[in-house]
């Protein structure tokens, strides 16, 4: 379980044209002065590139601070990040208040490294001791029990059967407090169920989403992140996903299964303003019981203890 | 192919819908008895290595099915099981006595609910038509899908059709043409977040007159995985989906494999088949 996704921009025909939009490359001054210059991909980090592109932890926390102050009424505190990659959000969170911890767990000793020199160290000794992380499977049911766990990014698609992500649930609702709350994210819609690739533009570079495949016989996917400079140079695939997409009732019938005692679902509003060439999410999310379905759409799940 | 003839010439009036019965229409539009007896017989051989003779039909309406397989070899026998009589006796009358003593013989109909009936067992049980997707709750397929497999001879085999693609979850109508009438299948609603799915099947005929929700479905669109799950838990040892060949110009040929990967497509249907 090492990084995590992609958040498929919530979709539009216009991305697909992406390029379109970027200019010619300026190009050509004296030719390569230095032949052997590295290109911007070789100097490129792909957990640093991962971070600006798909997640948004400050989004995140408020929304789901929100939400345990509503359905709980009090603030949370002790929060569990799993498949956390770098731990951005674990960081994140206990900069926000200083009674704040966080445990990050993740199957990848790489990423959860990087994580500490570049996450957790800059954010000076403060923080960074109020953040614990925990190479380990996050079906792991010794760990102190939480507030809130967070699963973000989808990562979780990696059960690709009832059995394993069962299994999890169980284990991610025993890992709460009496009144814990767990959260995750979805994706779905048309495009989510094909074959397809998604361009936008990040800080420096453009981010891209493939899915490769999707077999609708089992809900396998296998998608790609990728990012291409301005100099044409790529990290082709630097991440690989081999999910299986699990449905809104699936999820919901599991997490019941599993302990929880009621299902939220929180529909990202998209705007559908046509001259919005990403029709970006506009981070306003909306509880919803019922929904058309839309080509694509992200949804964030919380389930109550 | 039974037509429409509920002839009653005299009266002007009448429109085409008036005159029509949605029966036939249905059978004229979406079933293909003589296609799915052929694909069964030929699945059930290829896993058991021996011929099926006893057939259910689950959800069978007016049985047409039934009839076909019984018609098909003289020692095949038939069960049909469906919730409403009127139709089962709209199929006595139109299908079953026409095709004779012998054939009548040899064809069962049931009116219950398909959970209750688990005996006689049979080689084969078959549910087209996507009518199981009635059952919205996954305990209720479960338990569904748990009485087929009890009902089942030990090497039994139980057949059925799903619906998918990425269109399948979007609301929109599709038009076929069949000379004398139009049909229109109308997927009215889908839910996302329950995959509640509300259908119609309406007749339109060429005087404008029409058959409006000539048949109306309140289902849940189950996904090929979800009832991969579901097939398993309810004790069949092996599932296998079919996908079917498709021409040069992408139309389905009628001939179906066993694919390990296949790519999506905007709408698909196709068979399943579950080894007790």
């Amino acid at each position: 379980m090492s990084k995590k996704p992609a958040k498929p921009t919530p979709a539009t025909k216009t991305s697909k044209k992406p390029a379109a939009k970027k200019k010619p490359v300026a190009k050509k001054k004296p030719a390569a002065k230095k032949a052997t210059r590295p290109t911007l991909a070789e100097r490129a980090d792909k957990h640093a590139l991962y971070q600006v592109s798909v997640q948004s932890p400050g989004v995140d926390i408020e929304f789901f601070e929100e939400q345990f102050a509503k359905y709980r009424g009090r603030k949370p505190l002790r929060m569990r990040e799993d498949f956390c990659g770098t731990a951005l959000l674990s960081t994140e969170w206990c900069k926000t208040d200083p009674q704040r911890t966080a445990h990050g767990v993740d199957l990848d000793a790489a990423t959860l490294a990087w994580g500490r020199e570049h996450n957790l160290e800059p954010a000076g000794p403060d923080v960074a001791r109020r953040v614990k992380l925990a190479q380990a499977d996050v079906r792991e049911t010794r760990f102190a029990k939480v507030d809130l766990t967070l699963a973000m990014n989808f990562s979780y698609c990696v059960f690709h059967t009832r059995e394993q992500l069962g299994e999890y649930f169980a284990a991610a609702c025993k890992g709460l407090v009496r009144d814990g709350v767990l959260a995750l994210e979805v994706y779905g819609g048309t495009e989510s169920m094909s074959v397809l690739e998604e361009e936008r533009p990040v800080r420096g570079a453009t981010y891209i989403w493939e899915q490769e495949k999707f077999c609708p016989i089992d809900h396998r996917t296998l998608c790609h992140i990728s990012w291409r400079f301005k100099d044409r140079s790529q990290i082709k695939r630097a991440f690989t996903y081999d999910w299986r997409l699990w449905t809104l009732p699936e999820l919901h019938e599991l997490l019941l299964a599993a302990g929880f005692k009621a299902v939220k679902f929180y529909f990202e509003r998209v705007d559908g303003d046509p001259d919005d060439e990403f029709l970006t999410g506009t981070g306003d999310f909306v509880e919803h019981t019922e929904i058309d379905n839309q080509e694509a759409w992200l949804a964030y799940v919380i389930a109550l203890k | 192919m039974p037509r429409s003839s509920a002839v009653s010439k005299p009266k002007p009036a009448r429109t085409l819908a008036q005159q029509a019965d949605r029966h036939a229409l249905y059978e004229r539009a979406v079933q293909d008895p003589e296609g799915d007896v052929k694909f069964f017989a030929r699945t059930y051989r290829k896993i058991r290595g021996h011929d099926p003779i006893s057939m259910r039909e689950d959800f069978c309406g007016t049985a047409a099915l039934c009839c076909e397989w019984a018609r098909s070899a003289p020692e095949r026998t038939a069960l049909g099981v469906d919730l409403s009589q009127d139709t089962m006796n709209w199929g006595l009358e139109h299908h079953i006595v026409p095709a004779g003593r012998d054939v009548a013989s040899r064809v069962t109909l049931v009116c219950d609910d398909v959970r209750a009936v688990k005996r006689p067992k049979v080689d084969l049980t078959c549910a087209l038509n996507f009518s199981y997707y009635c059952f919205k709750q996954r305990a209720e397929l479960l338990e569904y899908f748990a009485s087929v497999h009890a009902g089942l001879n030990r090497d039994g085999v139980f057949l059925l059709d799903m619906l998918g693609g990425t269109e399948a979850i979007l609301e929109g109508n599709t038009d076929n043409d069949h000379g004398d009438f139009i049909y229109r299948w109308e997927q009215a609603k889908f839910d996302a977040f329950s995959h509640d799915f509300q259908c119609f099947i309406h007749f339109l005929f060429p005087d404008g007159s029409k058959i409006y929700r000539a048949f109306s479905y309140d289902w849940r669109l189950w996904m090929a995985p979800e009832l991969r799950d579901l097939l398993l838990e309810a004790g069949f040892s092996k599932v296998h989906f079919y996908w079917e060949k498709t021409d040069a110009k992408g139309e389905g040929t009628g001939v179906f494999y066993e694919p390990d990967y296949v790519e999506n497509q905007e709408i698909w249907w196709t068979y399943l088949a579950a080894e007790r």
